[in-house]
C-alpha cells in the first residue's frame, strides 16, 4: 500500500520559494564541477602519447625491472695497505696502555686499536686506584670520533692555517712581552709535570705570565684546607679499604667527589668476610650514587649538614663550638659514639664546598688519628683555585689582562658569572681558545688552536704523589690539530717537540734511572714520593665560627651535583653518555630539578604516567639572588631531604653541539661564588615536561625473591635458608629445591667451556660502567629521547634500582590488608627515605631459555657453553622470544638506527661509525637483540689458546662488562674449571638466581647484598 | 669466462626458463660427467694418492669404470668406511689388499662430482704434440746458466742493471783473469790495488759483492760463456687448442630431446586431447615443475660461484703459487693469526719484484710477455719504483692496489681464517679451489651456510698435539669413550658459534 508520507531531505524543501533545492533536485553539486577545466581541451587529450593504460603499463614494467636490477651485487673493492706497518695484522687487535687525563676524567686505560683505530677503552688491571674506568672514560673513545669537533685551527670564528695563527698569536705575546703586560694561562687541572713545566717555560719566555688553574666541579675548599694545614695545593688520599667505619657529611665519593676512583677500594670492605664489613652512614641531602650505597642515611638540608658537621665535632672531639640544632642530631650524637669506638679505622669525609668545613673534618680525622685518612700521598687530579678564577674575571673586566689562553676549561660556559666573563674577554688583547670543538668558549676567543683528543695526543699525568700516568698517541691525528703543549712550544720558539720534551722531563726528573720503554708499555709508572709537608697549627674554633657565620639558610636550599653520565658537561655531545639513564632516576637524555615528594605536595609540583607509561612532571622556575633559570623540570625524588632540591651541571651546553645533545639546562649559572650549596625560591609555573624514563616502578612490590638482601646481624647470627632461600617445589608430595627440579631434560654440559656471570650485589654500586662498555663492545644503537621515552631503549645491560617501601608482606598480614588493593597501592610508593638497591640485568642465559622455545624460526637458541644464542639474520621479528622471556632482557630494533636521519648518532656519520667494533654485527630493522655474553670475546679467547696449544686462562674470559667493572662486583668464568673465581664464587651462600622458582636455571647469578644496620 | 658483474639474476632466470623448456635436464644429466672439472676435481682431491696410469699410494685409476660398477664407486668414495662395515666383499679385499690403510673419505663430493671424476679417469685424452723447436746450445752454457742464475741472478742481470752492473758481453768489457779474480775474491784484488776493481766499488758506493771462492775456475768459464752467449729466442709453437682433449661427447642432448618430447606432449595434452585427467595431471606437473624451479632460482641468489672480476692488476697465481710454488701464506700471511687472510700490500710484492721486473716464463697468444711485464709495472707504478735505477722514487704518493673482492661472505657470518689455517690445518685449497691453476682468481665454493655446515658436520677436530684440548679429551673418552668428534659435535654447527 502506497504511503502517502511525504519525506524530505532538509528543512529548506519546505519553503518551495528556495532556489537552492529545485538546483539541489536536478543536480548533484550546487555548484558546478570544473570538468572542463582538465577534460574539455580535447586536442591536447587526444595529442597526448601517453594513455593511461600505457602509463600504466610502464609503471608496472618499470618496477619488475628495478626491482630485477636490484639484484645485482654490489662489487666491493679490498683495499690494502701499500706498505703494511710491521705490528699491524688485519683482524687482530692491539692493545696501548694510555692515560685519560681531560682535566676531570683521570684514569689509567688500555686502548683496544683495531686497524688503527681506537675503539674500545678498558682499565689497565696493572694499575691500583687510578687502572678503573668510570662511564665517562669508557665512553671517551666515542669524543673521539665526535663529528662536531674542529677539523683545524680557527681565527676570528674563521678557518685558518697554522703558520697563520702562530704568526699573528707570536706577534702580539711579544708586544705583550715587551710591555709588559700580563698573560694568563687558564686550564682545567693538568695533574701533569711535563705540562706543568713547558707552562713555566711559557711563563720564563714571556715574563708576565700567571697559570690559573679551574675546574667547573672545584675542590678548592678542600685544597685550600690541605694547603692551610699541611702547606701544599693538593688532596688527602682517602684509604676507604682500611675504614670500618665512614661518615660522610655531602661527599659523594663514589661520583665525583676529589677526583673520584675511590669505589674500588670502599667495595672491598663492603663483602662481609669473617662477619665483619664496614659501616657507611651518609649524610646528604640529594640522594647520590654514595647516598645510596650507606647503610644508614640520613637526609638533611645543605646548611644542616654543615651544622652536623660542627656538631659531630663537638660530639667526638668534647668541644662547644657555636652551631644550630639539626633533625640529625640524636643520629649524631650515635655516630660520635661510634667514631670514637672504632677510632683509628674510621673516617670522616665532607663535601661541604667551604674551606673551614674542610679543615673541621680534616681535624676531625686527625683526632681520630684516622688510618683511612692519609695526607703521605696527596692527590693532584683536582688543582682548581676559585679565588684566582675569581680575581682573573676582575681583572679581564679592569683591563688588566693582556692574553688569556684557555686550555681544557669552558669558562663561558661553566662560570656562574659566565657573561661577564664574555663581556671581560672583549678587554683582552689575545684570546687563544684550546679545545677540541667549538665550544662556547671557543666562540668568544679570538684564536681557536684546535687540540687533538687525547687518544691522539702525548702526555703525562701525576694522579698523586709517586703515581704517574703515560699518555701516548693510538692513532693519527684524525684533523689539523696540535696538542697545547706543542702550540705553547712552538710559540716560545722551543726547538724540541712536545715528545721529546716529555721524554727529557721523564728522564731527568720521573723515571729516576727506569726505563722509559717499559713505562710507556705499561702506561704508568711508580716513581718515588716525593711530597714534603709543613703542618701547621690552624685555629679550628675561629673555623667553626667563620662556618657558621658563611652559611645561609632558607626555606628552599639548592645542592647542585654532577650526574653520573655527564660529570661537568665536557663530554655532552657523546650520545652515550646522554642516552646513559642516571643510576638513581632512571632518566636520561635531560637534568631536572629533583625534590621531596612532601615539598612537592606543598608546590603543587607532580609527576605522572601518561597513557604509554611515559613519565611526565611540572615546571618550576627557580631563583638564586638574581638568577632565575626558567623553565626547569621537576622530578620527584624519594629520599630527598626536605627544604632541598638539588639540580645537575653539565647539561645545557649550547656550542659545538649537535642539536639532539642540546638538552636540560645550565645550571653553572646558579653555582654563585663556586658553592653548590644555594638558597633558592621555587615558583611553579604552567607547562608539562615529558622525561625520558627507563624505569617507571620504583619498589618491587614485595616481590622479595627478585632482588635478596639481608642485614649483617642476620647473615651472620641465621642459618642460610633464613635470607637467602632456595624456592621449592613439589615433587612427588615432597618439597625439593628449584634447582632439583627440572621440566626439560638437561644436556650434558659438563665438557668444555661452560660460562657463567656472577654479580655481587654487596660490592655493585651502580656505577654504570658496564652500561656504556657494553654499548662500545656491542654496537648498541642510541636511539634518542623520544625513542627511550616510548620504552624503545637498546641497552643491553640495564642497572635496575629499588627503592623499600613502607608497606611489605609482614606489615600487609599483621595488619590484616595481605592480597588486598590497599597493601598494593602503598607498596607502591616508596620511603621517603628508602633504602636502595642497585641489580645490573642483562639476557640472563637460561639454560632452559622461555625464549629459545617459543622462536617459530628457531633463531635463537642454546649453546653448550651456556650462552643463549641469537642469529640476527634468521629472526623474522615475531617478538614471541622478548614476550616470553621472564627477565625482559630483549630489545626489539624498531627502527633501522644507523644510516637513517632520524637517529642523527654516532652510527649515521662516516666519523662516529669508526667506533664500531668490526667483530660484531651491526644490527637491522626487525630483529631481536640481546646480550651475547659477549661471544664474541670468549671465542676469541678460546681461539687464542688453541692456536697457542695451551688451555685459557681463568683471566681470559672476560666479558665487556665484567672487565669495566671498577669494583669487581662482576665475575665472568667458566665454571666447569675447578679453579676458576666464577667456580669458586658459584658456591658461595649469598648467590641466587633471579626468579628461581620459574625454573630457568640462568647462567648469571647474584649475590645477595648484606646491610651492616646495627646501632652501635 | 670471466664476467664483472657479480650474479645477473635476469641471466640466471633465462637459464632458468631454458631449463625449464629442457626439463628434466637434471635428471638425465646427472649420469654423466664434465671431463674438465673431473680432472680438476681429481687433481686437488685424488691426485695425492693416486695417478691414472700408475698404482702410487693407491691403486691406478684410469678405465676404473671398466672394473666396477657405478654405484659401487659412488658408495666407496663418499664413504668406504661404511661401505666396509655393510660388509661388501670387495670393498674389503681391496681395504685388505692395501693392508688395511683406508682411504680418506669424500662425503663432500656430491654424486655429480663423483661423475665428473669417473668421467676424467675414463678420459682418453689426446696426445698433443708440442712442437717445441729446440735450439742447439752448448752444454758449458747450459751449466753456466745454471750457475748463474743459482749464484749471480739475486744481484745480476744480463741485460739489466740490478744490484750488480748487467753482465752480458762482461767479457768483451774485462780480462777473463780480472774476472776470475774478481768474481772469486773481489776484496783480495782491491785489497792489491786493482785499479778497475777500486774504480768499480766506488761507482756502486762502497757496495761490495759477495766473494764467490766456491766456485771453481771452470765453473767461472762457465757462467762468463753464459754471459757471452747470445740466445736465439727459441721459437715455440704452442698449440693454441687446449692442452687438453674435448671432453667426452656429452649426453646433454638426450635430455634435450626427452625434455622437447615431454613439452609436446604437454602442448598435445592441453590442445587436443580431450581426457580431463590427463590435463589436470598436466597442470599438476606443470605447477610442481614450476615451484621446484622457482625454488631453485630463489636459492641461487646470493650464490656467486665462479664470480671471477677483473682485476686492477691481473695477478696470476698460477705463475705465482703454480709456476714458482710460492706458499700461499707468504703473501697470504695474516691467514695464521686472524680472521681474514689479508690481501698482500705492495710491500710484500715488493720483497720478489724489487729484483724481478719482467716476466720469463711460458706465455699464450693473448697474455705475451710484454702483457705481463706491464701487469708488474702497475705494480711499481702504484709504490713508486724505479726500476731502472732499482730504488724507491723519491717523495712519491704512494696510491693503494683497489682490488676487487671475490670472496664476499655476508656480514651477519663470523669466519675466521685462523681457526681453520692455524687450528685445524685445513689447506687453503679445500675452500679457495685449485688457485695454484687459475690464471685469475674465481670464487671456488658456494660459500653457503649448507657447505659450512656439511663440513662442518664431517671434519673430524684435530685434537692431538694441541693442549688446549687435552683436558676436553680426557672428559670425552672418560665420559663417552669417544676418541674422535667431528666440529659439528663440538659444537660448530650452534648458531652463536659463527653469528654475532
Amino acid at each position: 500500500m502506497a504511503s502517502n508520507k511525504k519525506y524530505w531531505r532538509s528543512v529548506e524543501e519546505l519553503n518551495s520559494d528556495n532556489s537552492v533545492v529545485d538546483q539541489l533536485m536536478q543536480k548533484e553539486f550546487v555548484e558546478e564541477i570544473p570538468t572542463d577545466a582538465f577534460l574539455g581541451d580535447k586536442e591536447s587529450l587526444s595529442n597526448s602519447s601517453t594513455t593511461r593504460r600505457d602509463f600504466l603499463k610502464y609503471v608496472g614494467f618499470s618496477t619488475a625491472a628495478a626491482s630485477l636490477a636490484a639484484c645485482q651485487g654490489p662489487v666491493l673493492k679490498s683495499i690494502p695497505y701499500v706498505v703494511k706497518p710491521d705490528n699491524i695484522i688485519p683482524g687482530v687487535a692491539n692493545f696501548y696502555a694510555s692515560t685519560m687525563a681531560d682535566g676531570s676524567d683521570f684514569a689509567n686505560i688500555l686502548v683496544k686499536v683495531r686497524e688503527g683505530r681506537p675503539i674500545k677503552i678498558e682499565p689497565n688491571k696493572m694499575a691500583g686506584t687510578w687502572g678503573s674506568t668510570s662511564a665517562r672514560v669508557q665512553a671517551s673513545v666515542l669524543s673521539l670520533y665526535d663529528n662536531n669537533r674542529l677539523r683545524g685551527p680557527l681565527a676570528h670564528n674563521k678557518t685558518t692555517n697554522w703558520s697563520a695563527l702562530d704568526s699573528k698569536v707570536v706577534e702580539t705575546l711579544n708586544t705583550l712581552k715587551s710591555n709588559k703586560e700580563k698573560i694568563v694561562v687558564l686550564t682545567g687541572t693538568t695533574a701533569s709535570p711535563t705540562s706543568d713545566k713547558v707552562i713555566a717555560d711559557f711563563a720564563k719566555s714571556f715574563g708576565n705570565v700567571q697559570h690559573v688553574v679551574y675546574d667547573a666541579l672545584s675542590e678548592s675548599a678542600a685544597l685550600d684546607a690541605f694547603e692551610t694545614m699541611y702547606g701544599l695545593r693538593a688532596l688527602p688520599n682517602y684509604k676507604f679499604e682500611n675504614a670500618d667505619l665512614i661518615v660522610s657529611i655531602g661527599a659523594d665519593f663514589l661520583g665525583d667527589w676529589q677526583g673520584g676512583q675511590y669505589s674500588a677500594a670502599y667495595t672491598k670492605g663492603r663483602i662481609p668476610v669473617k662477619g665483619k664489613m664496614s659501616k657507611h652512614i651518609q649524610i646528604e641531602s640529594n640522594l647520590s650514587l654514595t647516598g645510596a650505597n650507606a647503610d644508614n642515611r640520613i637526609p638533611v638540608k645543605p646548611s644542616e649538614q654543615v651544622f652536623a658537621l660542627i656538631n659531630l665535632y663537638n660530639a667526638v672531639t668534647g668541644s662547644s663550638f657555636a652551631s644550630n640544632k639539626t633533625p640529625a642530631d640524636g643520629a649524631i650524637k650515635n655516630i660520635a659514639q661510634h667514631l670514637k669506638k672504632i677510632g683509628n679505622k674510621a673516617v670522616v669525609v665532607c663535601g661541604i664546598q667551604n674551606a673551614a668545613a674542610q679543615i673541621l673534618t680534616n681535624a676531625l680525622n686527625e683526632a681520630l688519628q684516622s688510618e683511612v685518612f692519609d695526607i703521605t700521598s696527596p692527590r693532584f687530579v683536582k688543582a682548581g683555585n676559585d679565588t684566582e678564577v675569581k680575581n682573573l674575571v676582575a681583572d679581564m673586566a679592569a683591563g688588566k689582562i693582556g692574553a688569556l689562553l684557555v686550555y681544557n676549561a669552558n669558562p663561558s660556559y661553566s662560570l656562574p658569572n659566565a657573561k661577564a666573563f664574555n663581556d671581560a674577554l672583549k678587554n683582552v688583547k689575545l684570546s687563544v681558545a684550546f679545545t677540541m670543538s667549538d665550544d662556547e668558549t671557543a666562540v668568544n676567543t679570538q684564536y681557536v688552536a684546535t687540540t687533538p683528543h687525547y687518544l691522539e695526543a702525548w702526555g703525562d699525568t701525576e694522579f698523586q704523589s709517586g703515581q704517574f700516568g703515560l699518555m701516548q698517541p693510538t692513532i693519527n691525528p684524525l684533523f689539523d690539530t696540535r696538542q697545547f703543549e706543542e702550540s705553547l712550544l712552538t710559540w716560545m720558539g722551543a726547538d724540541k717537540k712536545y715528545y721529546q720534551t716529555l721524554r727529557d722531563n721523564w728522564s731527568t726528573s720521573i723515571l729516576n734511572g727506569g726505563s722509559w720503554n717499559k713505562a710507556l708499555h705499561d702506561g704508568l709508572f711508580n716513581g718515588k714520593n716525593t711530597v714534603k709537608l709543613s703542618e701547621k697549627k690552624v685555629d679550628v674554633s675561629a673555623s667553626a665560627t667563620a662556618l657558621l657565620k658563611e652559611t645561609k639558610t632558607a626555606d628552599f636550599e639548592l645542592a647542585l651535583y654532577a650526574k653520573t653520565a655527564l660529570g661537568d658537561g665536557k663530554q655532552a655531545n657523546n650520545p652515550w653518555l646522554q642516552e646513559l639513564p642516571d643510576p638513581i632516576t632512571r632518566t636520561s637524555w635531560d637534568n631536572y630539578m629533583t625534590i621531596s615528594a612532601a615539598d612537592a605536595k606543598a608546590l603543587g609540583l607532580e609527576n605522572w604516567n601518561v597513557s604509554d607509561g611515559a613519565l611526565n612532571g611540572s615546571k618550576v622556575n627557580l631563583k638564586v639572588g638574581s638568577i632565575v633559570l626558567n623553565n626547569v623540570p621537576a622530578f620527584i625524588q624519594p629520599g630527598q631531604a626536605k627544604g632541598s632540591i638539588g639540580l645537575a651541571v653539565g647539561y645545557g651546553r649550547t656550542s659545538g653541539m649537535q642539536n639532539e645533545m642540546m638538552t636540560g639546562v645550565n645550571a653553572f649559572a646558579m653555582m654563585q661564588d663556586f658553592n653548590p650549596a644555594q638558597t633558592v625560591s621555587i615558583e611553579k609555573v604552567a607547562g608539562t615536561h615529558e622525561f625520558a624514563c627507563v624505569q617507571l616502578q620504583h619498589t618491587i612490590m614485595g616481590r622479595d625473591e627478585i632482588i635478596k638482601e639481608t642485614t649483617l646481624d642476620d647473615f651472620i647470627n641465621k642459618p642460610k635458608d633464613e635470607w637467602n632461600k632456595t624456592p621449592e617445589f613439589s615433587l612427588n608430595h615432597e618439597a625439593v629445591a628449584a634447582e632439583k627440579v627440572d621440566l626439560w631434560e638437561k644436556f650434558d654440559d659438563t665438557i668444555g667451556h661452560h660460562f657463567n656471570l656472577s654479580i655481587d650485589l654487596a660490592t655493585c654500586t651502580g656505577c654504570a660502567s658496564c652500561v656504556v662498555a657494553c654499548h662500545a663492545e656491542n654496537n648498541v644503537p642510541v636511539v634518542g629521547k623520544y625513542e627511550i621515552r616510548v620504552s624503545r631503549d637498546m641497552h643491553w645491560l640495564r642497572i635496575d634500582r629499588y627503592y623499600t617501601s613502607d608497606m611489605t608482606n609482614e606489615k600487609a598480614k599483621e595488619d590484616g590488608i595481605f592480597g588486598s588493593g590497599e597493601m598494593f597501592n602503598t607498596m607502591m610508593i616508596p620511603q621517603e627515605n628508602p633504602q636502595v638497591a642497585f641489580q645490573p640485568v642483562m639476557c640472563q642465559h637460561c639454560n632452559h631459555a622461555p625464549c629459545e622455545t617459543v622462536c617459530p624460526v628457531a633463531a635463537t637458541s642454546h649453546g653448550r657453553q651456556g650462552q643463549n644464542h641469537m642469529s640476527y639474520n634468521r629472526c623474522i621479528g615475531t617478538r614471541y622470544c622478548a614476550n616470553n622471556c621472564p627477565y625482559k632482557v630483549r630489545r626489539f630494533n624498531w627502527f633501522k638506527y644507523p644510516d637513517n636521519k632520524e637517529f642523527d648518532f654516532n652510527m649515521n656519520n662516516d666519523l662516529g661509525k669508526m667506533v664500531l667494533n668490526p667483530d660484531v654485527v651491526v644490527r637491522s630493522r626487525g630483529v631481536m637483540e640481546k646480550c651475547s655474553m659477549c661471544l664474541q670475546k670468549t671465542q676469541l679467547s678460546i681461539l687464542t689458546a688453541k692456536k697457542e696449544g695451551r688451555p685459557v686462562k681463568d683471566e681470559e674470559f672476560q666479558t665487556a662488562c665484567s672487565s669495566a667493572c671498577p669494583t669487581g662486583a662482576m665475575v665472568f668464568g667458566d665454571v666447569n674449571d675447578k679453579k676458576s673465581e666464577v667456580a669458586h664464587i658459584t658456591k658461595d651462600d649469598r648467590a641466587f638466581h633471579l626468579l628461581a622458582e620459574v625454573g630457568t636455571k640462568p647462567n648469571v647469578m647474584y649475590h645477595l647484598k648484606v646491610r651492616n644496620t646495627e646501632e652501635s | 669466462m670471466k664476467s664483472v658483474k657479480k650474479h645477473s639474476l635476469v641471466n640466471k632466470i633465462i637459464y632458468l626458463s631454458l631449463t625449464f623448456l629442457l626439463f628434466l635436464n637434471f635428471n638425465v644429466s646427472g649420469q654423466t660427467g664434465n671431463y674438465d672439472k673431473g680432472k680438476q676435481l681429481f687433481n686437488v682431491n685424488c691426485a695425492a694418492c693416486h695417478k691414472l696410469d700408475k698404482k702410487l699410494i693407491g691403486p691406478a685409476l684410469a678405465n676404473i669404470t671398466d672394473k666396477r660398477s657405478k654405484e659401487w664407486l659412488h658408495a666407496w668414495i663418499k664413504d668406504n668406511n661404511a661401505l666396509r662395515a655393510s660388509g661388501d666383499a670387495d670393498a674389503n679385499a681391496l681395504f685388505k689388499e692395501y693392508n688395511g690403510m683406508p682411504m680418506m673419505q669424500y662425503p663432500q663430493f656430491t654424486a655429480q662430482d663423483i661423475d665428473d671424476i669417473l668421467a676424467y679417469t675414463s678420459g682418453k685424452p689426446k696426445e698433443i704434440a708440442q712442437n717445441t723447436a729446440v735450439a742447439k746450445v752448448d752444454p758449458k752454457v747450459a751449466e753456466g746458466k745454471q750457475l748463474f742464475q743459482a749464484n749471480c741472478a739475486a744481484c745480476h742481470k744480463l741485460d739489466k742493471k740490478l744490484i750488480g752492473p748487467a753482465l752480458a758481453n762482461i767479457t768483451d768489457k774485462r780480462s777473463k783473469e780480472w774476472l776470475h779474480a774478481w768474481i772469486t775474491d773481489n776484496n783480495a784484488l782491491r785489497a792489491s790495488g786493482d785499479a778497475d776493481a777500486n774504480a768499480l766499488f766506488k761507482e756502486y758506493n762502497g757496495m761490495p759483492m759477495m766473494p764467490f771462492p766456491q766456485l771453481s775456475a771452470d765453473d767461472i768459464d762457465k757462467i762468463l760463456a753464459y754471459t757471452s752467449y747470445v740466445e736465439v729466442k727459441a721459437d715455440v709453437t704452442q698449440s693454441k687448442d687446449s692442452n687438453l682433449a674435448k671432453p667426452k661427447a656429452s649426453t646433454a642432448w638426450m635430455s634435450i630431446v626427452l625434455g622437447l618430447v615431454l613439452l609436446l606432449v604437454i602442448v598435445w595434452i592441453f590442445v587436443k586431447s580431450n581426457n580431463g585427467f590427463l590435463k589436470i595431471a598436466a597442470t599438476i606437473f606443470l605447477l610442481f615443475g614450476i615451484a621446484y624451479l622457482g625454488f631453485g632460482a630463489l636459492f641461487q641468489v646470493g650464490i656467486d660461484t665462479d664470480y671471477q672480476p677483473i682485476q686492477p692488476i691481473q695477478f696470476s697465481h698460477k705463475i705465482h703459487s703454480g709456476d714458482n710454488k710460492i706458499d700461499c701464506q707468504y703473501c697470504h700471511s695474516s691467514a695464521k693469526h686472524s680472521k681474514t687472510s689479508g690481501i698482500p700490500s705492495l710491500n710484500v710484492c715488493m720483497n720478489c719484484h724489487k729484483s724481478i721486473s719482467e716476466y720469463n716464463g711460458p706465455v699464450t697468444s693473448d697474455k705475451d710477455k710484454a702483457f705481463y711485464d706491464g701487469e708488474i709495472q702497475k705494480v711499481y707504478d702504484a709504490i713508486g719504483w724505479d726500476k731502472d735505477n732499482t730504488a724507491y722514487k723519491p717523495n712519491f704518493e704512494q696510491v693503494p692496489v683497489k682490488w676487487i673482492l671475490v670472496h664476499n661472505l655476508a656480514d651477519f657470518a663470523y669466519f675466521n681464517h685462523s681457526q681453520h689455517v692455524t687450528v685445524a690445518g685445513v689447506t687453503c685449497q679445500t675452500c679457495h679451489g685449485p688457485v695454484e691453476t687459475m690464471e685469475e682468481v674465481k670464487q671456488f665454493s658456494k660459500l653457503t651456510m649448507g657447505w659450512c655446515i656439511e663440513c662442518h658436520k664431517t671434519t673430524e677436530v684435530k685434537m692431538k698435539g694441541n693442549g688446549y684440548y687435552n683436558n676436553i679429551h680426557d672428559q670425552l673418552s672418560k665420559k663417552y669413550g669417544i676418541e674422535k668428534v667431528t666440529e659439528a659435535q663440538m659444537g660448530g654447527q650452534e648458531c652463536g658459534k659463527c653469528h654475532y
